[in-house]
């Protein structure tokens, strides 16, 4: 450890500050309050500081943030964002170090958020101890009140003197290159440790459970009235997750600049407690209860990514104690509240293991492609046929998604609706009008340019159904990753059993794939039925007209030797499910595919989870018996 | 072709209208990508083929109505401006009290019987008339909002307002919170949009873009209580911009 007198330690800020190759941010005051600010003078620097208004998160994610920039007067102008400067962030405390490295591990987990990397590789942390504990912290209880790694430069405000534990080599070249520091002394040093030590007897609030039990704790008590209770409270503000360290979920939207020539696609700062969060193309909003979302925070926190990361995601800041005007959002009051509570039902909320992802390179910057194909399949649905202009296969496993890009509207996610095959480089997309994105490429036709990022998610595992009955089941635009997967099958016929396919839609004018339905038909190795809703007179109609689970008597099948896939509109999947299992179908031969916004495409932003479960990086394909148990899944 | 817009005023302090020349030289770059045809505040010239019809202003008289109708028929969108055409604003105090009162309020005992342009029914919203496509709420508007509404609907891109409370901008901007000041705000119950322009200033939000449809009131008014606000005061600052009071002539 080093040590230098309080008039060196300002010379050393100061030196910071003049050197102009790096930002320097410090906490400084903002009315009775603190905030971490570029730095002009190192007198406003503030180590005394309780907490800040938000966390410094806000200079590694910044509250907006440019992705990409692009230019839609030509025909395919795209760039990534231009990197930041080098930065130091001065006066971190313990807990929000612990939260970097926190968004360290989400925002660095394969795939690797490029830009997040490049920032964080640019920023160096001088961490500080706390003096002043803030008013609702309770960092103390959770451990988090000191950090022993996680920083370049720790300092430790003693008065007259300040102490500097250097935490990495980067660290020690920035003090070295300063100069006037000496080794501290042993009397310095015990002062520090003595002051750690005091630290948690002087917490107000302690929390009555260790955070290791909290994952238990919540599994425990999904249904205790206090969500409810709570919830009625609920102002759906999203400050409690807003100001939070631990919280990283963001939207992206497009935004054109006046002279509607170039645009930048922006990341802003989100919150699952706002009711628009799960909304999809179609106007289905997943989490729709105040309730489900104020429950989820505490999942998310306790439960979700202490599976995926192994931390808990609170570190006792307090801040969204003191922000939430309604004090219903400290994870201290409402852990406290659980642990006097005894054990309700017992919900299991696994998040079901699947091969990770390896992509490289700028994940948000889309690869120009070419629509080579178009054909106009129903008053709503259009189908292209997609070559990406590098000329390279998509490489994509049937049942995997890619966002499109409209540069100006958006992206949207959309299932590849053709199998692999070797010899073609181009890709099928069936897209329906629900959204902007989706709407404009209506209007796009062959030769004009789309963005295109991915392939993403985890497909159909055809390995796994070899030599089995296949039974596919489709509802409406559900026929389009089906597709994939039933080309790929009659293209692999021998390696599998009997096939069926039941497909069911609004009205006959809605059944999309005529032409290859039509070829199948004149197979013998495979077997289809087909249901409407409903048949307007004097439409010619031979199949079935009712729900699609009509179908399914008509299918002779041994519910042991047959897997059934199926994809279709989420109201489908509930009544589909339980007629198979009343017929004796288990679990596990039950694979379907969900729909919900996958917004990054890789396991970021958040809006298409089902509880812990990253719709974008675990499915959209999953074997029913790993989710089941999900309350937020069917 | 460049989309033709028109800009009409009904009941209001044309203020909303202000904030489109405060554009300064992005108001420059506008009329490149628009022909404004009609702008009474702006320009002598007006021209009855338009596209995009923006509405600034209540409506207060069955004359209104008709040019709206008019108007409506005219444009492709409709794009009500500001708070007055969008939620009826400040022009919606006056429906406490009836037509007969308020004009004698002002007018004293002028005889104004028969004068069409002092027929005067409760303030109504732009949208309690006619269909209204798009929405740029505020008192007065917010000029970058604006921008973004206007070059989405000329790239036929749906604008979308936010669906969430003025806090969530108040947070990104690191605002301290005026209720821990011993003011009054109505951020959490008001859609956001206005990046928090008040309480950024210290000022508690009036509601100025109208409440959130699905504002959750009963918690808000806990919070009222619990900051120990005045319930007069609450009444005073729900109705500026929100009076939702209806009294016939
Ligand atoms: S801060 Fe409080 S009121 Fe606002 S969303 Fe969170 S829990 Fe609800
Ligand atoms: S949940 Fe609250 S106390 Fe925990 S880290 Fe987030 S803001 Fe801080
Ligand atoms: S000042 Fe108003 S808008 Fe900002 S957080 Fe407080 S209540 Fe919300």
């Amino acid at each position: 450890m080093k040590s230098m007198t309080r008039g060196q330690w300002f010379s050393f800020t100061d030196s910071l500050i003049q050197d102009n190759t790096r930002d320097i941010i410090g906490v400084q005051s903002k009315g009775k309050r603190f905030h971490f600010a570029l730095l002009e003078n190192a007198h406003d620097l503030r180590l005394d500081h309780d907490v800040t208004l938000l966390p410094p998160k806000k200079f590694l994610l910044p509250t907006h943030e440019e992705l990409i920039r692009f230019d839609i007067s030509r025909p395919f102008e795209v760039s990534s964002s231009k990197p930041d400067r080098a930065q130091i962030l001065i006066g971190v405390h313990p807990y929000d170090v612990i939260a970097i490295q926190q968004l360290d591990a989400v925002y660095q987990n394969p795939p690797v958020d490029d830009i997040y990397a490049a920032r964080r590789k640019n920023t160096l942390i001088i961490a500080s101890d706390i003096l002043t504990i803030a008013s609702r912290s309770f960092a103390g209880s959770l451990g988090n009140h000191v950090v022993t790694s996680g920083y370049d430069l720790l300092v430790t405000d003693l008065g007259d003197i300040v102490v500097i534990d250097e935490g990495t080599s980067a660290g020690r070249e920035l003090l070295k290159s300063f100069g006037e520091c000496r080794e501290a002394l042993t009397p310095e040093i015990e002062r520090v440790t003595q002051l750690r030590a005091e630290l948690p007897g002087r917490y107000r609030h302690k929390l009555k459970v260790d955070k290791w039990q909290w994952t238990e704790l919540l599994l425990n008590n999904s249904t205790h009235p206090l969500w409810e209770k709570n919830a009625r409270k609920c102002l759906s503000c999203g400050t409690c997750t807003l100001v939070c360290p631990t919280c990283f979920c963001y939207d992206v939207d497009d935004v054109m600049d006046i002279n509607m020539k170039e645009g930048t696609r922006v990341r802003t700062w989100d919150s699952c407690l706002l009711r628009d969060f799960t909304l999809i193309g179609s106007g289905e909003i997943f989490r729709q209860a105040p309730v489900d979302r104020y429950r989820h925070r505490f999942y998310r926190k306790g439960v979700y990514l202490p599976q995926r990361f192994g931390f808990v995601a609170c570190v006792g800041c307090g801040r969204c104690a003191t922000q939430c005007l309604s004090d219903i959002a400290d994870p201290l009051n409402v852990m406290n509240t659980l642990a006097a509570s005894s054990v309700e039902t017992r919900l299991d909320l696994p998040i079901p293991h699947k091969k990770p992802h390896h992509l490289q390179g700028p994940i948000f910057l889309p690869k120009s492609a070419t629509i080579i194909r178009r054909e106009k399949m129903t008053q709503t649905d259009t189908f292209y046929e997609i070559e990406l202009d590098s000329r390279k296969p998509l490489g994509h496993q049937p049942g995997q998604f890619v966002e499109v890009s409209i540069f100006g509207m958006g992206e949207a996610p959309i299932s590849v609706a053709s199998a692999p095959e070797p010899g073609r480089n181009s890709f099928d997309l069936l897209v329906r009008s629900v959204g902007n994105v989706t709407t404009h490429l209506q209007s796009l036709t062959v030769g004009d340019k789309i963005g295109i990022r991915g392939p993403f998610g985890n497909g159909f595992d055809a390995a796994s159904l070899r030599k089995r009955d296949l039974m596919f089941i489709a509802g409406g635009c559900g026929m389009a990753p089906m597709r994939s997967l039933v080309k790929y099958v009659l293209a692999h016929r021998s390696e599998f059993g009997e096939v069926s396919l039941l497909y069911g839609c609004k009205d006959p004018d809605s059944i999309l794939f005529n032409a290859d339905l039509n070829v199948w038909k004149t197979r013998t190795d495979i077997v289809q039925k087909f249901t409407v809703d409903d048949c307007p007179a004097g439409a010619s109609w031979d199949g079935n007209i009712g729900v699609i689970t009509d179908l399914i008597p008509l299918i002779d099948f041994d519910p042991g030797k047959t897997t059934a896939i199926i994809v279709g509109p989420p109201v489908m999947y509930r009544f589909v499910i339980k007629n198979l299992k009343d017929r004796g179908m288990p679990d596990d031969n039950i694979i379907v595919s969900l729909e919900r916004r996958m917004k990054c495409g890789v396991g970021k932003c958040g809006h298409c989870q089902i509880n812990g479960v990253y719709v974008c990086l675990e499915g959209p394909v999953f074997n029913y018996a790993d989710i089941k148990d999900l309350p937020e899944a069917f | 072709m460049k989309p033709r817009v028109a800009v009409f005023d009904f009941a209001s302090c044309e203020g909303c209208e202000l904030q489109l020349f405060n554009l300064e030289e992005k108001f420059l770059d506008l009329i490149k990508i628009v022909d404004v045809v009609s702008f009474r505040e702006g320009m002598k010239e007006h021209s009855d083929l338009y596209d995009i019809a923006v509405i600034d202003g209540s409506i207060m008289r069955p004359m209104d109505v008709e040019r709206l109708k008019i108007i409506r028929k005219k444009a492709k969108t409709v794009v009500a401006l500001g708070a007055c055409a969008c939620i009826g604003g400040v022009n919606k105090l006056r429906n406490q009290w009836t037509s007969e009162n308020v004009r004698r309020e002002v007018y004293g005992d002028a005889n104004l019987e028969g004068n069409p342009l002092f027929d005067i029914f409760p303030a109504r919203a732009v949208d309690e008339v006619v269909k209204v496509d798009y929405y740029v709420p505020g008192c007065p508007i917010d000029r970058a909002e604006f921008t973004k509404v206007i070059t989405a609907v000329i790239m036929g891109r749906e604008p979308r307002l936010p669906s969430y409370p003025v806090c969530v901008e108040c947070k990104l901007r690191e605002n301290q919170c005026v209720f821990e000041l011993g003011m009054f705000c109505l951020g959490p119950i008001t859609r956001a949009g206005c990046n928090a322009i008040c309480p950024t200033h210290r000022k508690g939000c009036a509601g100025c873009r109208g409440f959130l449809e699905d504002a959750n009131m009963d918690a808000f008014k806990d919070v009222l209580r619990k900051y120990k606000i005045p319930m007069d005061e609450w009444l005073k600052c729900f109705d500026m911009f929100n009076c939702k009071i209806k009294r016939e002539k």
